[in-house]
């Protein structure tokens, strides 16, 4: 006997009229659902996401039936991921029928579905049912059960849960009285291609066949009215994610991470900056709050809020939402807080992390332009000084401007000032500068450069602050003008390239500078020196050492450099012991963000937190890549008690070292 | 009502000072230049006052300097002073306190100012005298080290800083000149706004030599760093070190550690 | 060579600053008369003349009056300096004695120089020689710049008056917090400054001065800061201190604070920047972090 099965079973052909009017009234009534967010995201202001079309599908498609970002986190993400691809076998086998039945029969009088490839299907779509519910159970037992902090239970988990559950338990228990009462009597052989199914039909079995038609037909109908169901209740639940999240993959930035836009100062009849009402934001960000799944990823990994700040990125993007949705006039920083605003780090742990791709940390941004460029207000009287200081001597200490290139006395530096036919351009920053302790990074850099040969420019006392820390804190019209001195400065002279120690310098030179003009080629040490031992123009011999080492965000995250500081290390002779949370998993040092030069005064202290993370390694020594990093650290080694445990280094103070003479 | 605030762009204090080649004074090389930290609680409790007496008032800074000091005038205007006089002195420095009162005399006695604000002093010269001077040569009541400020119809309510902690209010009838002392207020942080704004306030530039021709009363003949006080010890290198060392010193030199 | 000297009178009592600026007169040479808007129950212990007007009918504050006595003394004394101490009532008063007279004003004289007058600048940071042009001059004394000089004996009174009400009504004194303590009393203070950082760093400053058996200081800023408060504040607008040992934690040294401390037997100054004005007047000036070094010291201490 043929494998295949009578489609409409018992059901008959007469369902088809009424089954697709009520498919399609769902279908309208899912649309009128989206249709009717349309005028909350418009609230927003106009964004361009709708360029470079066709690299969006793909980046779309990629992403979602992939499930990479999804799965990237195991907890609850692997679950999800099979569930969602058991899900779209038993949705493409659903329409494989639909188009079998519907089309290929009456139209071609083709039948696909029977001989081998039926038992193939019938196979796939019944083990991806019971891998369905599984993983479903799975889902159901970490939210309900094991409960990981943080995980909220609305009323939409229990209807999406129970709706799914109930989908699919009815499709098996259609399924297996449709067995029951044909192929276990007319092809037991074929009925082993659905074990699920059989399984089910031993319940049925035992039943009349009148009794059986009956059952069948009030489970197919069941069964049919709860898929429609779960149409209507898409854009109404976190249902909706199917399409907001996917619609994000598209909708999400094609620039480089950590790209701001620049304020136009030039603009007169600008009288409103940053983002105080919803009218301030634009629609992306409010349609960010409807992908949001409540993941709570972002939160997890938010440094602030592991150490009891008031600050939950999830929340953050739902208070936009839900401002959007009910008070549109109402003020976004009092929904949100400035105390959870002013505690962001800017690390964008959230936004790597977002299996959405929403985007957290330009929202908080454009509140804290808001809050500096119109009220101005500061997160506290140490940040209103160091923004005074940054105003008056270019540094956010306070020192004499003047003495800002003192560090190199007795060193091969030249001042661009007095010779600028230079190899590089090192621009110090503020803390190699001034501080004592980062000054080591200085001085080493410029010890790794004479060996290779490089010869290394300073602008001394024309360098100013670079002014990402407050940027990031929100004070636009302090960073262009710093920006720009030191642009103007640095065109001045015929700069090659310009190498920096610290990954703040570099990320705002590199990224941020290029908006305002300077195009000149721009990089970080690690990459710098990495290159130079890879040509042979500097080499090491290595000593050997063990230790942890720390991505900080600006360099790992932001700017994707994350092998090579590890390469150098291998090379200087070092064994590493990697922190759970490394790479693009690090944890900040709580500098990012302008915190660097505000106090910490809310929870715990970040940078401790990351010192246990490094002495849980059980190594000696903490390798950092970025003087704020190093501050920090130098910090949480001794509030946090490591003293004796854990010595935190520079890559430069480990590579210079290791010269070889 | 008319208002006036007088400002003095100075050195940031956390400069290295040098004499110019005169000996007199400060060479003005690397110095990074600031509004006078008293003269910003003068704006902001101007500004403030401003504020409080809405349309119809009007509040003018003025600074006597060379160009730089227009960088000070324009934040003052940011701050929210209406509008702005710079009075152009490339000799400014080498007045006397005297001499500077009279400039600003010169330009205030015939505009009938209701409230002039000032610092207290400046934080380079420090010498305390040009705001009640210029009060006395105009002829108006004056306070001076406010620490408390309040106006009501005529009448200025202050409440200036005593010596131990103890503060002396005082009422004084307008027009009168108030100095401004640290603990009177928080200078407000210019927004951007009113930084854009305040690009297109007027500054009226007047050459010092029209308000003044005012000889100096007092000649500086020396700008020198102070001599060091003998005995003292300059201690650096490793905490742990260091520690021993103030140890021993203390128990030699003093009766408290034994 | 001839010095009016001003004294003051606060709240029904005369201030030994006054003993200052004959200190000041000692060391300046010539003769020297004083001129004193107070009570003749608070006379000054000194056997020269004194010019007394009524603080009770002239207002303790009153700078329209008080000009006017200043003024009528100077006709019958011709003084070729008249003579304050740089106080809220000296910078308050003395401009407006030297622009009736349009005399030479030279503030906050620190010492007696070479052909002129010794005052700080910059901060305390500089300093500068100035000398007036005119023949008399109006001159204010740093406050603890000069030595008490207290003679002894009873003035030869010359009593004086003035009439009318001034422009400005001195309504009251509001006193300062009542204090916990008294720094005046204390052996040693260790004092907080700027420096330590942050308020969470106080305890720190504090367990050392309790190590040591002393009291809690701090300078302007810190208090300004509400990291501490009032009462602990040392300088000219806190107390006036003399401690056995002084320990300046992460204070730069402002000339108030300066002027509240430098009688103290010791100072031992801990601060980052080498160059602080502390440093000028310091016994030992230790040049590392605050936060390094005072838990070392503590450490050390407390054993």
């Amino acid at each position: 006997m043929e494998a295949t099965r009578q489609i409409y079973w018992n059901v008959g052909h007469s369902v088809v009229i009424p089954m697709y009017l009520m498919a399609f009234a769902a279908f309208g009534w899912m649309a009128w659902g989206f249709w009717q967010r349309l005028p909350i995201w418009r609230l927003g202001k106009a964004l361009d996401r709708f360029d470079r079309y066709d690299e969006r599908i793909k980046r779309m498609i990629a992403e979602v039936f992939s499930q990479v970002k999804i799965y990237r986190v195991t907890d609850g993400g692997v679950f999800h991921a099979i569930f969602f691809w058991s899900f779209l076998i038993l949705f493409a086998g659903t329409m494989l029928v639909m188009v079998q039945a519907d089309f290929f029969t009456p139209l071609l009088q083709v039948n696909v579905l029977s001989g081998e490839f039926y038992k193939i299907f019938s196979l796939a779509l019944d083990v991806a049912g019971i891998l369905a519910l599984i993983m479903l159970a799975g889902l159901f037992i970490r939210r309900f059960v094991v409960q990981p902090k943080g995980l909220e239970i609305v009323k939409d988990d229990y209807i999406v849960l129970q709706l799914l559950f109930a989908i699919l338990i009815t499709g098996f228990l259609t399924e297996g009285v449709r067995i029951a009462a044909t192929e276990l009597q007319q092809n037991p052989a074929l009925a082993k291609f659905s074990p699920g199914g059989l399984l089910v039909a031993q319940i049925f079995a035992s039943m009349t066949p009148g009794t059986q038609q009956v059952v069948h037909q009030i489970l197919w109908w069941l069964h049919f009215v709860l898929v429609l169901g779960f149409f209507c209740a898409v854009p109404y639940t976190k249902l909706r994610h199917i399409f907001t999240t996917a619609a994000n993959a598209f909708l999400a930035p094609f620039e480089p991470k950590g790209s701001i836009a620049n304020i136009n100062l030039e603009d007169e009849s600008a009288e409103q900056f940053g983002a105080s009402t919803i009218a301030d934001m634009t629609w992306k960000d409010i349609f960010d709050a409807d992908a949001c799944t409540s993941c709570k990823r972002c939160q997890d990994r938010c440094p602030a809020h592991t150490t009891d700040k008031p600050l939950s990125p999830m929340r953050v993007v739902k208070q936009i939402g839900e401002l959007a949705e009910s008070n549109p006039g109402g003020s976004l920083i009092e929904a949100v807080s400035q105390e959870a605003l002013w505690s962001c780090t800017t690390c964008r742990a959230c936004q790597d992390v977002c299996p959405a791709n929403i985007e957290h940390v330009n929202k908080i941004l454009e509140m804290r332009r808001n809050l500096t460029l119109m009220e101005g207000v500061f997160p506290g009287d140490e940040v209103r000084t160091a923004v005074s200081n940054i105003e008056i001597n270019g540094n956010p200490f306070g020192l004499a401007y003047a003495a800002r290139g003192e560090w190199v006395a007795g060193l091969p530096v030249s001042l661009m000032e007095q010779d600028s036919d230079v190899d590089i351009l090192y621009f110090v920053g503020c803390y190699a500068s001034f501080d004592k302790r980062n000054q080591a990074i200085a001085k080493n850099f410029i010890k790794i450069c004479a060996a290779a040969g490089i010869k290394v420019g300073i602008l001394g006392k024309e360098e100013k602050c670079c002014g990402e820390p407050v940027r990031k804190l929100g004070n636009e019209y302090l960073y262009q003008m710093t920006a720009t001195e030191n642009i103007q400065m640095i065109k001045a002279y015929a700069v090659k390239k310009i190498v920096t120690t610290c990954p703040h310098c570099f990320n705002t030179l590199a990224r941020d500078y290029k908006d305002l003009g300077l195009d000149i080629p721009v990089e970080h040490y690690s990459t710098y020196i990495h290159a130079l031992l890879q040509s042979g123009r500097l080499s090491l011999t290595p000593d050997p050492f063990s230790f942890t080492y720390h991505d900080s965000c600006y360099l790992g995250r932001y700017m994707d450099i994350i092998e090579q500081p590890r390469a150098i290390l291998a090379n200087a002779g070092g064994v590493i012991t990697e922190m759970a949370k490394n790479g693009y998993d690090s944890f900040c040092c709580s500098a990012g963000g302008g915190r660097i030069i505000a106090e910490e005064k809310l929870g715990s202290k970040i940078s401790e937190v990351r010192i246990t993370m490094a002495t849980e390694t059980g190594a000696p020594l903490l390798v950092s890549n970025c003087p704020f990093c190093l501050s920090m650290f130098e910090d949480g080694i001794k509030t946090g008690g490591a003293e004796g445990q854990l010595q935190v280094r520079d890559l430069a103070e480990i590579v210079a070292e290791r010269i070889t003479r | 009502m008319k208002l006036l605030v007088c400002i003095k762009q100075v050195p940031d204090m956390e400069s290295r000072f040098k004499p110019d080649a005169s000996g007199i004074w400060y060479n003005e090389a690397d110095l990074a230049f600031r509004m006078n930290e008293y003269d910003e609680y003068a704006v902001e409790q101007a500004v403030q006052l401003r504020e409080k007496l809405g349309e119809g008032s009007e509040l003018t800074v003025l600074s006597i300097g060379p160009d730089r000091v227009v960088e000070a005038i324009k934040k003052a205007l940011a701050m929210g002073c209406d509008n702005a006089v710079h009075v152009q002195d490339t000799a400014a420095s080498a007045k006397d306190p005297w001499q500077i009162a009279s400039i600003i005399a010169g330009y205030a006695k015939d505009k009938s100012f209701d409230v002039i604000f000032t610092g207290m002093q400046s934080q380079d010269r420090g010498s305390a005298q040009v705001g009640v001077t210029v009060a006395e040569l105009l002829g108006v009541a004056c306070t001076t080290t406010i620490v408390g400020f309040a106006y009501d119809n005529g009448v200025i309510t202050a409440k200036r800083e005593l010596e131990g902690g103890i503060k002396g209010a005082v009422t004084l009838n307008t027009p009168a000149l108030v100095t401004c002392q640290l603990g009177l207020n928080v200078p407000r942080y210019p927004t951007l706004p009113n930084i854009m704004k305040a690009k297109k306030k007027e500054i009226t530039a007047i050459p010092a030599a029209d308000l003044t021709t005012s000889e100096s009363l007092a000649a500086t003949t020396s700008f020198h760093p102070p001599a060091k006080k003998g005995g003292g010890i300059v201690l650096e290198g490793d905490v742990g070190e260091l520690v021993d060392k103030v140890i021993a010193i203390l128990k030699d030199k003093t009766a408290v550690l034994r | 060579m001839k010095t009016l000297l001003i004294g003051e009178y606060r709240e029904g009592k005369m201030l030994d600053s006054t003993y200052e600026l004959l200190g000041f007169a000692q060391q300046f040479g010539g003769e020297s008369t004083l001129l004193l808007v107070g009570s003749e129950t608070q006379l000054p212990a000194y056997a020269g003349t004194l010019y007394l007007a009524d603080a009770a009918s002239c207002g303790e504050y009153n700078p329209d009056l008080h000009k006017k006595l200043i003024l009528e003394t100077v006709q019958k004394e011709d003084p070729d300096y008249i003579v304050f101490v740089h106080s809220s009532y000296g910078w308050d008063l003395a401009p407006r004695v030297a622009a009736t007279l349009k005399a030479a004003q030279v503030s906050e004289i620190i010492a007696i120089a070479d052909g002129g007058f010794e005052v700080a600048c910059c901060n305390a940071k500089m300093r500068r020689t100035v000398k007036p042009l005119t023949a008399k001059a109006v001159l204010t004394i740093q406050a603890g710049a000069f030595p008490v000089l207290q003679p002894g004996g009873a003035p030869a009174v010359v009593k004086i008056s003035a009439e009318g009400n001034g422009r400005l009504a001195f309504v009251g004194y509001e006193p300062t917090e009542k204090k916990d303590i008294d720094l005046a009393k204390a052996e040693v203070i260790v004092s907080a400054g700027r420096g330590v950082g942050k308020k969470d760093n106080i305890p720190v400053i504090q367990a050392l001065a309790t190590a040591l058996g002393g009291e809690l200081g701090a300078s302007r800023p810190v208090v300004d800061a509400e990291w501490v408060s009032h009462d602990h504040q040392v300088g000219t607008t806190g107390q006036t201190v003399s401690p056995k040992l002084y320990v300046a934690c992460g204070i730069s040294g402002a000339i108030q604070h300066l002027a509240g401390m430098k009688k103290s037997d010791f100072i031992l100054a801990i601060n980052k920047d080498k160059d602080a004005p502390i440093g000028e007047i310091a016994d030992v000036l230790v040049v590392a972090d605050v936060m390094q070094f005072v838990p070392a010291l503590m450490a050390k201490v407390a054993r």
